[in-house]
Protein backbone atom coordinates (compact mmCIF):
# COMPACT_ATOMS: atom_id res chain seq x y z
CA UNK A 1 0.00 0.00 0.00
CA UNK A 2 2.87 2.63 1.32
CA UNK A 3 4.51 1.80 -2.35
CA UNK A 4 1.15 2.73 -4.42
CA UNK A 5 1.06 5.94 -2.30
CA UNK A 6 4.60 7.10 -3.00
CA UNK A 7 4.06 6.06 -6.54
CA UNK A 8 0.77 8.43 -6.91
CA UNK A 9 2.08 11.05 -5.17
CA UNK A 10 5.73 10.67 -7.27
CA UNK A 11 3.34 10.66 -10.24
CA UNK A 12 1.25 13.96 -9.27
CA UNK A 13 4.60 15.84 -8.41
CA UNK A 14 6.29 14.65 -11.99
CA UNK A 15 3.01 15.82 -13.79
CA UNK A 16 2.40 19.06 -12.12
CA UNK A 17 6.44 19.74 -13.02
CA UNK A 18 5.82 18.73 -16.79
CA UNK A 19 2.87 21.24 -16.77
CA UNK A 20 4.46 24.23 -14.83
CA UNK A 21 6.93 24.15 -17.91
CA UNK A 22 6.05 27.91 -19.03
CA UNK A 23 6.91 29.27 -22.73
CA UNK A 24 10.04 31.16 -23.52
CA UNK A 25 9.61 34.68 -25.33
CA UNK A 26 10.49 32.72 -28.92
CA UNK A 27 7.63 33.24 -31.19
CA UNK A 28 6.45 29.97 -32.48
CA UNK A 29 4.98 29.57 -35.92
CA UNK A 30 2.21 27.54 -36.50
CA UNK A 31 2.47 26.12 -40.38
CA UNK A 32 -0.27 23.65 -41.46
CA UNK A 33 1.92 21.46 -44.33
CA UNK A 34 0.77 18.54 -46.18
CA UNK A 35 2.46 14.91 -44.75
CA UNK A 36 3.94 14.92 -48.94
CA UNK A 37 6.60 17.80 -47.63
CA UNK A 38 7.65 17.03 -44.60
CA UNK A 39 11.42 15.82 -45.74
CA UNK A 40 11.82 19.19 -47.25
CA UNK A 41 10.09 21.03 -44.87
CA UNK A 42 11.63 19.70 -41.83
CA UNK A 43 14.95 20.49 -43.83
CA UNK A 44 13.77 24.18 -44.64
CA UNK A 45 12.65 24.26 -40.84
CA UNK A 46 16.53 23.64 -39.49
CA UNK A 47 18.08 26.15 -41.44
CA UNK A 48 15.40 28.50 -41.10
CA UNK A 49 15.51 28.10 -37.43
CA UNK A 50 19.70 28.95 -37.59
CA UNK A 51 18.87 31.49 -39.03
CA UNK A 52 16.45 32.90 -37.13
CA UNK A 53 17.05 31.77 -33.80
CA UNK A 54 14.00 33.66 -31.68
CA UNK A 55 11.69 32.04 -34.26
CA UNK A 56 10.45 28.14 -33.64
CA UNK A 57 8.43 26.99 -36.89
CA UNK A 58 6.28 24.62 -35.48
CA UNK A 59 4.22 21.93 -38.32
CA UNK A 60 1.28 20.73 -38.00
CA UNK A 61 1.45 18.03 -40.56
CA UNK A 62 -1.73 16.32 -41.34
CA UNK A 63 -3.41 15.21 -44.91
CA UNK A 64 -3.91 17.89 -47.12
CA UNK A 65 -8.11 16.94 -46.96
CA UNK A 66 -7.85 17.90 -43.27
CA UNK A 67 -7.15 21.17 -43.31
CA UNK A 68 -9.47 23.23 -44.76
CA UNK A 69 -11.99 21.86 -41.21
CA UNK A 70 -8.99 22.89 -39.00
CA UNK A 71 -8.53 26.39 -40.65
CA UNK A 72 -12.45 26.93 -40.49
CA UNK A 73 -12.93 25.95 -37.17
CA UNK A 74 -9.73 26.88 -35.23
CA UNK A 75 -9.02 30.62 -37.84
CA UNK A 76 -5.28 29.97 -36.38
CA UNK A 77 -2.10 29.26 -37.54
CA UNK A 78 0.58 31.64 -39.79
CA UNK A 79 1.56 29.78 -43.04
CA UNK A 80 -0.38 26.70 -44.89
CA UNK A 81 1.39 24.45 -47.33
CA UNK A 82 -0.79 21.90 -48.53
CA UNK A 83 -0.10 19.16 -51.66
CA UNK A 84 -1.73 20.25 -54.05
CA UNK A 85 -3.11 24.33 -55.16
CA UNK A 86 -6.92 23.11 -55.34
CA UNK A 87 -6.54 22.68 -51.69
CA UNK A 88 -5.42 26.57 -51.05
CA UNK A 89 -7.60 27.91 -53.51
CA UNK A 90 -10.49 26.42 -51.15
CA UNK A 91 -8.29 28.86 -48.52
CA UNK A 92 -8.47 31.30 -51.05
CA UNK A 93 -12.13 31.44 -51.65
CA UNK A 94 -13.12 31.55 -48.18
CA UNK A 95 -11.11 34.46 -47.27
CA UNK A 96 -8.50 33.22 -45.02
CA UNK A 97 -5.65 33.82 -47.54
CA UNK A 98 -5.80 37.29 -48.98
CA UNK A 99 -2.84 38.17 -50.78
CA UNK A 100 -2.13 34.80 -52.78
CA UNK A 101 -0.33 35.49 -56.27
CA UNK A 102 -0.26 32.42 -58.58
CA UNK A 103 2.72 33.46 -60.14
CA UNK A 104 5.38 34.15 -57.69
CA UNK A 105 4.12 31.93 -54.51
CA UNK A 106 5.14 28.75 -55.80
CA UNK A 107 8.50 27.49 -54.35
CA UNK A 108 8.25 23.70 -56.00
CA UNK A 109 5.99 21.61 -58.58
CA UNK A 110 5.19 17.45 -58.19
CA UNK A 111 6.48 15.48 -61.60
CA UNK A 112 4.55 12.38 -62.47
CA UNK A 113 6.95 9.26 -63.23
CA UNK A 114 5.99 5.63 -63.41
CA UNK A 115 7.15 3.50 -60.96
CA UNK A 116 7.00 -0.53 -60.98
CA UNK A 117 8.26 -3.13 -58.29
CA UNK A 118 12.35 -3.77 -58.72
CA UNK A 119 12.98 -5.32 -61.99
CA UNK A 120 10.52 -3.75 -63.97
CA UNK A 121 8.42 -7.82 -64.20
CA UNK A 122 6.04 -6.56 -66.47
CA UNK A 123 8.43 -4.47 -68.84
CA UNK A 124 6.00 -1.26 -68.73
CA UNK A 125 8.04 1.47 -70.72
CA UNK A 126 5.18 3.89 -71.72
CA UNK A 127 2.02 4.71 -70.54
CA UNK A 128 0.36 3.19 -73.12
CA UNK A 129 1.59 -0.24 -71.62
CA UNK A 130 -0.68 0.18 -68.92
CA UNK A 131 -4.05 -0.71 -70.93
CA UNK A 132 -2.32 -4.26 -71.92
CA UNK A 133 -3.96 -6.98 -70.61
CA UNK A 134 -3.16 -8.57 -67.41
CA UNK A 135 -1.12 -5.56 -66.37
CA UNK A 136 -2.40 -4.81 -62.16
CA UNK A 137 -2.16 -0.97 -62.11
CA UNK A 138 -2.63 0.71 -59.13
CA UNK A 139 -5.04 4.00 -59.62
CA UNK A 140 -5.91 7.07 -56.50
CA UNK A 141 -9.47 7.40 -56.02
CA UNK A 142 -9.54 10.86 -57.15
CA UNK A 143 -12.31 11.65 -54.65
CA UNK A 144 -9.65 11.45 -51.79
CA UNK A 145 -6.50 12.49 -53.30
CA UNK A 146 -4.57 14.59 -56.16
CA UNK A 147 -2.93 11.45 -58.03
CA UNK A 148 -6.04 10.30 -58.69
CA UNK A 149 -7.29 12.70 -60.50
CA UNK A 150 -4.00 12.94 -62.46
CA UNK A 151 -4.22 8.86 -63.33
CA UNK A 152 -7.84 10.04 -65.07
CA UNK A 153 -6.41 13.18 -66.64
CA UNK A 154 -3.14 11.30 -68.11
CA UNK A 155 -4.75 8.38 -69.04
CA UNK A 156 -7.47 10.05 -70.99
CA UNK A 157 -5.40 12.44 -72.29
CA UNK A 158 -3.89 9.05 -74.18
CA UNK A 159 -7.01 7.90 -74.78
CA UNK A 160 -6.81 4.93 -72.62
CA UNK A 161 -8.44 5.58 -69.93
CA UNK A 162 -11.04 2.69 -69.97
CA UNK A 163 -8.58 0.08 -70.71
CA UNK A 164 -6.81 1.04 -67.58
CA UNK A 165 -9.26 1.06 -65.52
CA UNK A 166 -10.49 -2.30 -66.31
CA UNK A 167 -7.01 -3.38 -65.04
CA UNK A 168 -6.78 -1.24 -61.86
CA UNK A 169 -6.57 -4.28 -58.87
CA UNK A 170 -6.03 -1.20 -56.34
CA UNK A 171 -7.94 2.23 -55.26
CA UNK A 172 -5.59 3.99 -53.04
CA UNK A 173 -6.35 6.48 -50.75
CA UNK A 174 -3.76 8.31 -50.07
CA UNK A 175 -0.14 8.44 -52.20
CA UNK A 176 2.12 6.37 -50.24
CA UNK A 177 -0.11 3.77 -50.54
CA UNK A 178 0.43 3.53 -53.95
CA UNK A 179 4.25 3.15 -52.97
CA UNK A 180 4.00 0.84 -50.83
CA UNK A 181 1.97 -1.07 -52.31
CA UNK A 182 4.86 -1.35 -55.58
CA UNK A 183 7.30 -1.11 -53.22
CA UNK A 184 5.66 -4.76 -51.99
CA UNK A 185 5.38 -6.02 -55.69
CA UNK A 186 1.19 -6.16 -55.23
CA UNK A 187 0.84 -4.38 -58.45
CA UNK A 188 2.89 -4.13 -61.80
CA UNK A 189 2.80 0.08 -61.85
CA UNK A 190 1.39 2.74 -61.19
CA UNK A 191 1.98 6.52 -61.62
CA UNK A 192 3.46 8.66 -58.72
CA UNK A 193 4.62 12.25 -58.15
CA UNK A 194 8.79 12.33 -58.35
CA UNK A 195 8.90 13.29 -54.53
CA UNK A 196 7.06 10.05 -53.38
CA UNK A 197 8.97 8.05 -56.00
CA UNK A 198 12.09 9.50 -54.75
CA UNK A 199 11.30 7.76 -51.58
CA UNK A 200 11.67 4.01 -52.86
CA UNK A 201 14.38 4.05 -54.62
CA UNK A 202 15.90 0.67 -52.98
CA UNK A 203 12.82 -1.17 -54.28
CA UNK A 204 11.15 0.09 -57.01
CA UNK A 205 12.25 0.96 -60.85
CA UNK A 206 11.82 4.85 -62.25
CA UNK A 207 10.69 5.43 -65.57
CA UNK A 208 10.30 9.18 -66.77
CA UNK A 209 6.90 9.84 -68.74
CA UNK A 210 7.08 11.20 -72.05
CA UNK A 211 6.62 14.20 -71.70
CA UNK A 212 3.33 14.89 -73.86
CA UNK A 213 1.78 13.15 -70.36
CA UNK A 214 3.99 14.43 -67.86
CA UNK A 215 2.40 16.39 -65.39
CA UNK A 216 3.39 19.47 -63.45
CA UNK A 217 1.94 19.97 -60.08
CA UNK A 218 2.13 23.48 -58.57
CA UNK A 219 2.93 23.75 -54.87
CA UNK A 220 2.16 27.10 -53.65
CA UNK A 221 3.15 28.32 -50.36
CA UNK A 222 0.80 31.58 -48.53
CA UNK A 223 0.68 33.73 -45.59
CA UNK A 224 -3.06 33.00 -43.45
CA UNK A 225 -5.03 35.82 -42.45
CA UNK A 226 -5.06 35.44 -38.96
CA UNK A 227 -1.00 34.87 -38.20
CA UNK A 228 -0.30 35.88 -35.25
CA UNK A 229 3.22 36.75 -36.51
CA UNK A 230 2.42 38.04 -40.11
CA UNK A 231 6.44 39.31 -40.00
CA UNK A 232 7.95 36.03 -39.12
CA UNK A 233 6.12 34.01 -41.39
CA UNK A 234 6.44 36.65 -44.29
CA UNK A 235 10.27 35.85 -43.95
CA UNK A 236 9.86 31.84 -43.66
CA UNK A 237 7.61 32.35 -46.70
CA UNK A 238 10.34 34.67 -48.55
CA UNK A 239 12.91 31.85 -47.21
CA UNK A 240 11.14 29.18 -48.86
CA UNK A 241 10.35 30.92 -52.43
CA UNK A 242 14.31 31.87 -52.30
CA UNK A 243 16.86 30.06 -54.34
CA UNK A 244 18.38 28.68 -51.21
CA UNK A 245 14.47 27.27 -50.24
CA UNK A 246 13.91 25.72 -53.22
CA UNK A 247 17.48 24.26 -53.85
CA UNK A 248 16.50 21.77 -50.50
CA UNK A 249 13.10 21.31 -52.64
CA UNK A 250 15.47 20.25 -55.59
CA UNK A 251 17.21 17.69 -53.09
CA UNK A 252 13.80 16.00 -52.30
CA UNK A 253 12.99 15.71 -56.25
CA UNK A 254 10.93 18.47 -56.14
CA UNK A 255 10.80 20.36 -59.31
CA UNK A 256 11.91 24.02 -58.66
CA UNK A 257 12.45 25.33 -61.97
CA UNK A 258 9.54 28.34 -62.31
CA UNK A 259 10.14 28.56 -66.26
CA UNK A 260 8.89 24.92 -67.26
CA UNK A 261 6.65 25.68 -69.81
CA UNK A 262 3.18 24.10 -68.79
CA UNK A 263 -0.05 23.60 -71.37
CA UNK A 264 -3.68 24.87 -69.95
CA UNK A 265 -4.17 21.05 -68.69
CA UNK A 266 -1.36 21.23 -66.56
CA UNK A 267 1.29 19.16 -68.90
CA UNK A 268 4.71 19.62 -70.08
CA UNK A 269 5.19 21.37 -73.46
CA UNK A 270 9.01 20.12 -74.03
CA UNK A 271 11.93 18.87 -72.19
CA UNK A 272 12.75 21.30 -69.88
CA UNK A 273 12.62 18.04 -67.34
CA UNK A 274 14.03 15.44 -69.33
CA UNK A 275 17.13 15.76 -67.35
CA UNK A 276 15.56 16.05 -64.09
CA UNK A 277 14.12 12.74 -65.29
CA UNK A 278 17.55 11.47 -65.75
CA UNK A 279 18.66 11.95 -62.72
CA UNK A 280 15.96 10.15 -61.02
CA UNK A 281 16.52 7.14 -63.17
CA UNK A 282 19.96 7.15 -62.22
CA UNK A 283 19.38 7.59 -58.52
CA UNK A 284 17.17 4.83 -58.52
CA UNK A 285 19.89 2.88 -60.40
CA UNK A 286 22.43 4.37 -57.54
CA UNK A 287 21.15 3.30 -54.84
CA UNK A 288 20.44 -0.66 -55.89
CA UNK A 289 24.15 -0.75 -57.22
CA UNK A 290 26.77 0.39 -54.74
CA UNK A 291 29.27 0.92 -57.89
CA UNK A 292 27.55 3.34 -59.70
CA UNK A 293 29.09 6.89 -59.41
CA UNK A 294 27.06 9.41 -57.30
CA UNK A 295 28.35 12.53 -58.83
CA UNK A 296 26.35 15.98 -59.70
CA UNK A 297 26.14 15.19 -62.83
CA UNK A 298 24.88 11.43 -63.05
CA UNK A 299 22.38 12.36 -59.92
CA UNK A 300 22.28 16.26 -59.96
CA UNK A 301 20.89 17.04 -56.14
CA UNK A 302 19.52 13.42 -55.59
CA UNK A 303 23.24 12.89 -53.85
CA UNK A 304 21.87 13.05 -50.35
CA UNK A 305 18.83 11.27 -50.90
CA UNK A 306 20.79 8.50 -52.77
CA UNK A 307 23.69 8.57 -49.62
CA UNK A 308 20.65 8.51 -47.27
CA UNK A 309 19.01 5.46 -48.61
CA UNK A 310 22.43 3.68 -49.49
CA UNK A 311 23.05 3.47 -45.60
CA UNK A 312 19.78 0.71 -45.17
CA UNK A 313 18.27 -1.98 -46.52
CA UNK A 314 15.02 -0.71 -45.70
CA UNK A 315 14.17 2.48 -46.48
CA UNK A 316 14.24 5.13 -43.54
CA UNK A 317 16.61 8.14 -42.00
CA UNK B 1 -7.55 -28.69 -12.76
CA UNK B 2 -5.72 -31.11 -13.71
CA UNK B 3 -7.14 -32.96 -17.11
CA UNK B 4 -5.33 -35.72 -19.03
CA UNK B 5 -5.58 -34.52 -22.23
CA UNK B 6 -5.38 -37.96 -23.25
CA UNK B 7 -8.37 -39.33 -20.62
CA UNK B 8 -12.10 -39.17 -22.35
CA UNK B 9 -13.42 -36.24 -22.93
CA UNK B 10 -10.28 -35.20 -23.31
CA UNK B 11 -10.27 -33.31 -26.54
CA UNK B 12 -12.43 -30.19 -25.62
CA UNK B 13 -9.12 -29.28 -23.22
CA UNK B 14 -7.02 -30.00 -26.13
CA UNK B 15 -9.43 -28.09 -28.60
CA UNK B 16 -8.97 -24.97 -26.15
CA UNK B 17 -5.34 -25.03 -25.38
CA UNK B 18 -4.93 -25.72 -29.26
CA UNK B 19 -6.62 -22.75 -30.05
CA UNK B 20 -4.13 -20.50 -27.52
CA UNK B 21 -1.35 -22.00 -29.19
CA UNK B 22 -2.32 -21.20 -32.67
CA UNK B 23 -3.60 -17.65 -31.77
CA UNK B 24 -0.11 -16.96 -29.49
CA UNK B 25 1.66 -18.03 -32.95
CA UNK B 26 0.02 -16.28 -35.11
CA UNK B 27 1.02 -13.35 -33.03
CA UNK B 28 4.64 -14.35 -32.78
CA UNK B 29 4.79 -14.77 -37.01
CA UNK B 30 3.81 -10.87 -37.20
CA UNK B 31 6.54 -10.39 -35.35
CA UNK B 32 9.43 -12.99 -36.27
CA UNK B 33 8.27 -11.71 -39.97
CA UNK B 34 8.59 -8.08 -39.73
CA UNK B 35 11.67 -8.51 -38.31
CA UNK B 36 13.18 -10.53 -40.44
CA UNK B 37 11.87 -8.31 -43.04
CA UNK B 38 14.10 -5.17 -41.10
CA UNK B 39 17.25 -7.56 -41.00
CA UNK B 40 19.51 -7.53 -38.41
CA UNK B 41 21.76 -4.81 -39.90
CA UNK B 42 19.08 -2.40 -40.27
CA UNK B 43 17.80 -3.27 -36.76
CA UNK B 44 21.28 -2.16 -35.49
CA UNK B 45 21.17 0.77 -37.04
CA UNK B 46 17.48 2.03 -36.11
CA UNK B 47 17.77 1.01 -32.90
CA UNK B 48 21.15 3.28 -32.38
CA UNK B 49 19.20 6.18 -33.64
CA UNK B 50 18.58 9.55 -31.35
CA UNK B 51 15.37 9.87 -32.93
CA UNK B 52 13.79 6.67 -32.13
CA UNK B 53 14.58 6.94 -28.19
CA UNK B 54 13.68 10.34 -28.45
CA UNK B 55 10.44 9.21 -29.67
CA UNK B 56 10.24 6.07 -27.46
CA UNK B 57 10.78 8.34 -24.29
CA UNK B 58 8.41 11.06 -25.68
CA UNK B 59 5.55 8.31 -25.70
CA UNK B 60 6.25 7.04 -22.01
CA UNK B 61 6.28 9.89 -19.95
CA UNK B 62 3.19 11.42 -21.76
CA UNK B 63 1.41 8.12 -21.06
CA UNK B 64 2.37 7.99 -17.56
CA UNK B 65 1.61 11.61 -16.94
CA UNK B 66 -1.94 11.04 -18.68
CA UNK B 67 -2.55 7.97 -16.54
CA UNK B 68 -1.40 9.48 -13.68
CA UNK B 69 -4.35 11.92 -13.80
CA UNK B 70 -6.78 9.34 -15.31
CA UNK B 71 -6.22 7.34 -12.17
CA UNK B 72 -6.46 10.37 -10.01
CA UNK B 73 -9.99 11.27 -11.14
CA UNK B 74 -11.15 7.14 -12.05
CA UNK B 75 -10.02 5.96 -8.76
CA UNK B 76 -13.10 8.26 -7.09
CA UNK B 77 -15.30 7.69 -9.27
CA UNK B 78 -14.85 4.17 -9.89
CA UNK B 79 -15.29 3.86 -5.99
CA UNK B 80 -19.02 5.97 -6.45
CA UNK B 81 -20.26 4.37 -8.96
CA UNK B 82 -19.53 0.95 -7.30
CA UNK B 83 -20.96 2.47 -3.97
CA UNK B 84 -23.27 4.78 -4.13
CA UNK B 85 -26.46 5.57 -5.25
CA UNK B 86 -26.62 9.03 -6.04
CA UNK B 87 -29.51 10.79 -8.29
CA UNK B 88 -28.96 10.11 -11.97
CA UNK B 89 -26.35 8.02 -11.16
CA UNK B 90 -27.49 5.21 -14.46
CA UNK B 91 -27.06 8.35 -16.90
CA UNK B 92 -23.60 9.13 -15.23
CA UNK B 93 -22.84 5.66 -15.47
CA UNK B 94 -23.48 5.41 -19.10
CA UNK B 95 -22.58 8.92 -20.07
CA UNK B 96 -19.06 7.87 -18.66
CA UNK B 97 -19.30 4.80 -20.60
CA UNK B 98 -19.43 6.92 -23.93
CA UNK B 99 -16.06 8.08 -24.91
CA UNK B 100 -15.31 4.03 -24.32
CA UNK B 101 -17.67 3.38 -27.20
CA UNK B 102 -17.12 6.36 -29.46
CA UNK B 103 -14.06 6.28 -31.55
CA UNK B 104 -11.51 8.46 -30.07
CA UNK B 105 -11.22 10.41 -33.48
CA UNK B 106 -14.67 12.01 -32.20
CA UNK B 107 -13.07 13.16 -29.23
CA UNK B 108 -10.19 14.18 -30.66
CA UNK B 109 -12.25 16.41 -33.23
CA UNK B 110 -14.65 17.50 -30.09
CA UNK B 111 -11.80 18.69 -28.05
CA UNK B 112 -10.67 20.52 -30.89
CA UNK B 113 -14.07 21.78 -31.31
CA UNK B 114 -14.21 23.23 -27.67
CA UNK B 115 -11.09 24.45 -27.27
CA UNK B 116 -11.16 26.74 -30.19
CA UNK B 117 -14.06 28.87 -28.60
CA UNK B 118 -14.91 31.17 -26.23
CA UNK B 119 -13.00 31.34 -23.59
CA UNK B 120 -9.66 29.24 -24.95
CA UNK B 121 -9.81 31.84 -27.87
CA UNK B 122 -8.97 34.85 -25.72
CA UNK B 123 -6.96 32.80 -23.59
CA UNK B 124 -5.18 31.45 -26.24
CA UNK B 125 -5.13 35.07 -27.61
CA UNK B 126 -3.78 36.66 -24.56
CA UNK B 127 -0.70 34.48 -23.91
CA UNK B 128 0.15 33.95 -27.77
CA UNK B 129 0.00 30.32 -27.42
CA UNK B 130 -1.85 27.72 -29.47
CA UNK B 131 -4.03 25.21 -27.18
CA UNK B 132 -3.59 21.93 -28.11
CA UNK B 133 -0.96 22.50 -30.85
CA UNK B 134 1.87 20.90 -28.38
CA UNK B 135 2.66 18.20 -25.97
CA UNK B 136 -0.37 19.47 -23.92
CA UNK B 137 -2.77 18.66 -26.59
CA UNK B 138 -1.20 14.97 -26.53
CA UNK B 139 -1.77 14.61 -22.71
CA UNK B 140 -4.93 16.04 -23.24
CA UNK B 141 -6.48 13.99 -25.86
CA UNK B 142 -4.69 10.65 -24.07
CA UNK B 143 -6.65 11.74 -20.65
CA UNK B 144 -9.75 12.60 -22.13
CA UNK B 145 -9.75 9.18 -24.10
CA UNK B 146 -8.47 6.82 -20.77
CA UNK B 147 -10.02 8.63 -17.72
CA UNK B 148 -13.69 7.31 -18.77
CA UNK B 149 -12.03 4.04 -19.13
CA UNK B 150 -10.08 4.23 -16.03
CA UNK B 151 -13.32 4.91 -14.15
CA UNK B 152 -14.94 1.84 -15.92
CA UNK B 153 -12.05 -0.77 -14.50
CA UNK B 154 -11.98 0.96 -11.31
CA UNK B 155 -15.66 0.02 -11.13
CA UNK B 156 -15.14 -3.37 -12.00
CA UNK B 157 -12.20 -3.51 -8.98
CA UNK B 158 -14.29 -2.00 -6.63
CA UNK B 159 -17.08 -4.42 -7.66
CA UNK B 160 -15.23 -7.54 -6.92
CA UNK B 161 -14.49 -6.67 -3.38
CA UNK B 162 -17.28 -7.50 -0.84
CA UNK B 163 -19.06 -4.19 0.96
CA UNK B 164 -19.18 -6.26 4.45
CA UNK B 165 -15.32 -5.67 4.98
CA UNK B 166 -16.52 -1.61 4.69
CA UNK B 167 -19.49 -2.05 6.99
CA UNK B 168 -17.16 -3.75 9.56
CA UNK B 169 -14.85 -1.13 9.58
CA UNK B 170 -18.00 1.36 9.45
CA UNK B 171 -19.30 0.06 12.82
CA UNK B 172 -15.89 -0.39 14.64
CA UNK B 173 -16.33 3.88 14.08
CA UNK B 174 -14.01 4.22 11.33
CA UNK B 175 -14.84 7.33 8.84
CA UNK B 176 -15.85 6.75 5.44
CA UNK B 177 -12.84 8.13 4.04
CA UNK B 178 -10.29 6.53 6.72
CA UNK B 179 -12.42 2.63 5.35
CA UNK B 180 -11.53 3.89 2.02
CA UNK B 181 -8.02 4.36 2.40
CA UNK B 182 -7.39 1.39 4.93
CA UNK B 183 -9.52 -1.23 3.72
CA UNK B 184 -11.08 -0.78 0.06
CA UNK B 185 -7.79 0.93 -1.47
CA UNK B 186 -5.40 -2.16 -0.04
CA UNK B 187 -8.12 -5.05 -0.88
CA UNK B 188 -8.43 -3.61 -4.72
CA UNK B 189 -4.57 -2.96 -4.67
CA UNK B 190 -4.38 -5.59 -7.87
CA UNK B 191 -7.00 -4.68 -9.75
CA UNK B 192 -5.99 -0.76 -9.88
CA UNK B 193 -2.20 -2.05 -10.87
CA UNK B 194 -3.62 -3.99 -13.53
CA UNK B 195 -6.27 -1.68 -14.75
CA UNK B 196 -3.15 0.76 -14.95
CA UNK B 197 -2.12 -1.09 -17.28
CA UNK B 198 -4.54 -0.91 -19.49
CA UNK B 199 -4.84 2.54 -19.23
CA UNK B 200 -0.94 3.17 -19.63
CA UNK B 201 -1.18 0.71 -22.72
CA UNK B 202 -4.41 2.48 -24.71
CA UNK B 203 -3.07 6.28 -23.79
CA UNK B 204 0.22 5.19 -25.35
CA UNK B 205 -1.60 3.61 -28.48
CA UNK B 206 -3.64 6.67 -28.98
CA UNK B 207 -3.00 8.35 -32.37
CA UNK B 208 -7.05 9.24 -34.03
CA UNK B 209 -7.53 11.58 -31.56
CA UNK B 210 -4.07 13.41 -32.06
CA UNK B 211 -4.42 13.15 -35.88
CA UNK B 212 -7.35 15.86 -35.51
CA UNK B 213 -6.66 17.44 -32.43
CA UNK B 214 -3.27 18.02 -32.53
CA UNK B 215 -1.65 17.30 -35.76
CA UNK B 216 2.57 16.11 -35.68
CA UNK B 217 5.12 18.24 -35.21
CA UNK B 218 8.33 16.14 -35.22
CA UNK B 219 9.93 15.14 -32.06
CA UNK B 220 7.33 17.12 -29.77
CA UNK B 221 3.80 15.77 -30.55
CA UNK B 222 4.89 12.17 -32.70
CA UNK B 223 4.23 9.59 -30.13
CA UNK B 224 5.05 6.25 -31.13
CA UNK B 225 2.16 5.25 -32.73
CA UNK B 226 1.77 8.99 -34.52
CA UNK B 227 4.90 8.39 -36.02
CA UNK B 228 4.85 5.36 -37.16
CA UNK B 229 2.02 6.67 -39.38
CA UNK B 230 4.02 9.74 -40.20
CA UNK B 231 6.49 7.41 -41.41
CA UNK B 232 3.77 4.98 -43.38
CA UNK B 233 3.13 8.37 -45.06
CA UNK B 234 6.69 8.88 -46.44
CA UNK B 235 7.50 5.52 -47.60
CA UNK B 236 10.07 4.98 -44.84
CA UNK B 237 9.29 1.55 -44.10
CA UNK B 238 12.78 0.44 -42.36
CA UNK B 239 11.22 2.87 -39.76
CA UNK B 240 7.98 1.55 -39.51
CA UNK B 241 8.90 -1.59 -38.92
CA UNK B 242 11.74 -0.67 -36.21
CA UNK B 243 9.49 1.63 -34.28
CA UNK B 244 6.75 -1.32 -34.51
CA UNK B 245 9.06 -3.79 -33.05
CA UNK B 246 9.99 -1.16 -30.42
CA UNK B 247 6.51 -0.79 -29.18
CA UNK B 248 5.63 -4.79 -29.10
CA UNK B 249 9.12 -4.58 -26.98
CA UNK B 250 7.56 -2.29 -24.69
CA UNK B 251 3.93 -3.56 -24.29
CA UNK B 252 5.52 -6.45 -23.64
CA UNK B 253 7.86 -5.39 -20.55
CA UNK B 254 5.12 -3.09 -19.18
CA UNK B 255 2.81 -5.98 -18.91
CA UNK B 256 5.25 -8.69 -17.46
CA UNK B 257 6.80 -5.73 -14.62
CA UNK B 258 3.07 -4.67 -13.75
CA UNK B 259 3.24 -8.52 -13.29
CA UNK B 260 5.75 -8.98 -11.11
CA UNK B 261 4.85 -5.78 -9.13
CA UNK B 262 1.01 -6.76 -8.92
CA UNK B 263 0.75 -10.35 -9.18
CA UNK B 264 -2.60 -11.70 -10.36
CA UNK B 265 -6.13 -9.74 -10.00
CA UNK B 266 -9.27 -9.90 -11.51
CA UNK B 267 -8.06 -8.21 -14.91
CA UNK B 268 -5.43 -10.16 -15.44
Amino acid sequence: MKKINTMVVFLVIFSFFLVAQTYGTEKSLLFHAGLGQRMALNEIKEVFEKRYPDTKVNFSYKGSGYFIADITRSEQGDLFMPGEEFYLLQAVERGFLTDYNPKTDVPAYFVTVIITPKGNPKNIKAIEDFAKPGIRVGLGNPKSCAIGIWHEKTFKKAGIWEKVKANATLSAKCIPELGNATQHKAIDGTIVWATTAVLYLRDVDIIPIEYRYRGIIRLPVGVLKFARYREEAQKLMDFILSEEGRGIFQKHAYAVNPGIPIGKEGFCLDGTTDKFMEYLVNAAKAVKDESFPVTKETVGDLAEEVLRQRKTERAGD
Amino acid sequence: MNMALGSRGGWWPALCVGTAVTIVAVYLLLVASNWIYLGWHDTLYFFSKSRMWERFWLTVWTSTVSTSFSLLIGIPSGYALSRFRFPCHHLVASVIDLPIVVSPAVVGAFLFGVTTRFPFDWISEYYGVYIGRNVYGVLLVQFTVTAAFCARLMKASFDMIPTRFESVSRSLGASPMRTFFKVVLPMAKNGIIASMIVVWARAAAEWEGLMLFVGATEGKTDIMPFAIYLDWNGGMMGWVTSMSIVCILMAVSAITAMRMIGGRSNVW
